[in-house]
């Protein structure tokens, strides 16, 4: 579904992301790793066509979309969140996911309908009138979720969407991935939770300094000596996850 | 139907009245006034309030059109329709490079380079003499008639009426479209927006673009009016603040907003001109430092203009309402 092909990204005299190549096949749930700083916002950026790679190709479903527009790369099904939220913090949380909806379709009343249910998936219903930006953050990362996946993406890009949040919380969203991974939503997430990470990727990718460090199931990944020194410190007892 | 809904219906109600009512033309001189400065912030409103790109330079505009109509009808005695058009195609032309600017540039810069803009014409305006008279500026002829916009005050209302429906419905479907809701979306924040699939960089000079034209249309109905057009006047920033004055007073982003700002800023200014004008010399200049007082306390005392005291209340009748 995405090839990225040799993808170099430099900013000045720093390279960002270094040559990296990587594949996700339709209805993965690929998990990003890696130290701050190792690249892993850089790369969903190129991805999303945020940033134009220096080097490398990205190919979605068959088309090279190297360095086009985002809104462009977002119209043909492949879509990210942010980071750092950003909502439209003045307007209410249904017109938020409207605004997704509408990347679709033309008439703003089907929009609103379907705003309404993706709405309801994630659990965001009894807010749905409140103000983007007087909502709590855990329910600002799932409107971030919502408002993307009203664009109905084939290819999901989600950035650390479970940073900051309490266990309760934290198993809220969880919950919230493993379901639209099971209704065929292709997944590429960017955690530093290893625990959840274990628990949902099928496989892991480990950037550090912008290379590729390792790739594999969550289980290798976790026995692998350079994952280990450079991001996990100890060696990490699955047991624990 | 919404209460600003019935407000603004109740307002342009009013406003078709009056001169069934009234005979006097200082009132329908200032009615006319208020509608046209109502529509010329609603103009600016399509850029700077549901755009986001707040311009400090749309007198490039208004100026635009005055000329256009004025030199129509005085240097080439057609029509000033013919100007009127004119003035819009050139102000699409203008409006599409700065709002093809604005893409480069955000917030301060952007209305610092619109102002500049406004500067660069003002300058070309005084010197060319040959065409446009230079800073002397150009009288309009008044010949009566709708085809040489020679209307008599009655005539100049209800088509000052029609321009400000026109503008305010304009702003209704910028609220309620689809097109409306994306411009919403790339106001609060650019990066989401495109990342949910929207053209944000094209959408921006639409609108500038678009806000540009509407501007232009207004500058040459008011050329018409009042009958004289110079560069100093038209081209000033004095203006360009103006309209974004009106909008922000009344409430930005809304469609009634610019129009309530109109109605304080313009009876207002109207009312203390007149009243403080006759008084001795070194009193002259006494209603500007109130009118500059009242900007200062509906600033301090309402961020969201006129149009968000009045949710305000409404919010909390409804509370109110709902404790009883």
């Amino acid at each position: 579904m995405l090839q990225l092909d040799s993808v170099t990204k430099r900013f000045g005299g720093l390279t960002a992301v270094r040559n990296v190549s990587l594949e996700v096949r339709a209805g993965e749930l690929l998990g990003i790793i890696g130290p701050n700083g190792a690249g892993k916002t850089t790369l969903f950026n190129v991805i999303s066509g945020f940033y134009r790679p220096e080097e490398g190709r990205v190919v979605f479903e068959g088309r090279d979309v190297t360095g086009e527009p985002a809104h462009a790369i977002a119209r043909l099904g492949l879509t990210r969140t942010f980071q750092i939220v950003k909502p439209f913090g003045n307007l209410s949380v249904s017109d938020n996911v409207m605004i997704g909806a509408l990347s679709r379709v033309a008439s703003t009343r089907e929009a609103r309908a379907e705003a309404k249910q993706v709405i309801a998936r994630c659990g965001l219903a009894p807010h749905a009138h409140a103000r983007a930006k007087a909502l709590p953050i855990a329910l600002r990362k799932r409107l971030e979720v919502a408002r993307a996946l009203a664009t109905r993406p084939r290819l999901l890009l989600l950035d650390e969407v479970m940073a900051g949040l309490n266990p309760s919380e934290l198993t809220g969203i969880i919950e919230l991935i493993r379901r639209l991974h099971a209704e065929g939503v292709t997944l590429i997430v960017i955690e530093h939770i290893m625990a959840a990470m274990m628990r949902l990727a099928q496989r892991i990718v480990m950037l550090h300094h912008g290379e590729k460090l390792a790739e594999g199931a969550p289980a290798e990944i976790s026995r692998d000596r350079r994952v280990i020194d450079a991001y996990l410190g100890e060696e990490f007892n699955l047991a624990q996850a | 139907m919404t209460a600003e809904r019935w407000v603004a219906a109740g307002l342009f109600a009013v406003a078709a009245l009056m001169p069934v009512v009234v005979r006097d033309s200082f009132i329908l001189d200032s009615l006319i006034l208020i509608l046209l400065w109502g529509a010329l912030s609603s103009a600016w409103n399509v850029a700077g309030g549901y755009a986001g790109q707040v311009s400090l330079g749309h007198a490039a505009f208004f100026g635009i059109g005055a000329y256009a109509a004025a030199l129509m009808s005085a240097r080439y005695h057609h029509s000033p329709w013919l100007g009127l058009v004119a003035g819009v195609a050139l102000s699409l032309v203008a409006g599409g490079a700065i709002g093809f600017l604005s893409n480069r540039l955000k917030g301060p810069y952007f209305a610092l380079s619109t102002i500049a803009f406004a500067e660069v014409l003002k300058i070309i305006a005084s010197r060319w003499r040959g065409f446009t008279s230079g800073s002397e500026g150009v009288p309009v002829p008044f010949r009566p008639g709708f085809w040489t916009m020679g209307l008599t005050h009655v005539q100049w209302v209800y088509l000052a009426l029609a321009v400000a429906i026109l503008y305010y419905l304009v702003q209704v479907y910028l609220e309620r479209s689809r097109v409306g809701y994306q411009l919403a979306g790339v106001r609060e924040d650019e990066d989401a927006a495109e990342a949910l699939g929207i053209a944000t960089r094209r959408l921006k000079v639409q609108a500038v673009t678009l806000s540009a034209a509407l501007t232009s249309m207004c500058g040459s109905f008011w050329a018409q009016y009042v009958g004289f057009v110079d560069p100093i006047h038209v081209f000033s920033i004095d203006l360009s603040v103006r309209f974004a004055l009106n909008s922000i007073i009344g409430g930005i982003g809304t469609a009634l907003g610019p129009f309530l700002g109109s109605i304080l800023i313009t009876s207002l200014e109207t009312y203390l001109r007149a009243t403080f004008s006759g008084m001795k010399a070194g009193f002259g200049g006494i209603y500007l430092i109130i009118y500059g007082v009242v900007l200062i306390l509906v600033v301090r005392f309402a961020p969201e203009g006129l149009t968000g005291i009045a949710s305000r209340l409404g919010l909390a009748a409804r509370k109110a309402d709902a404790a009883a």
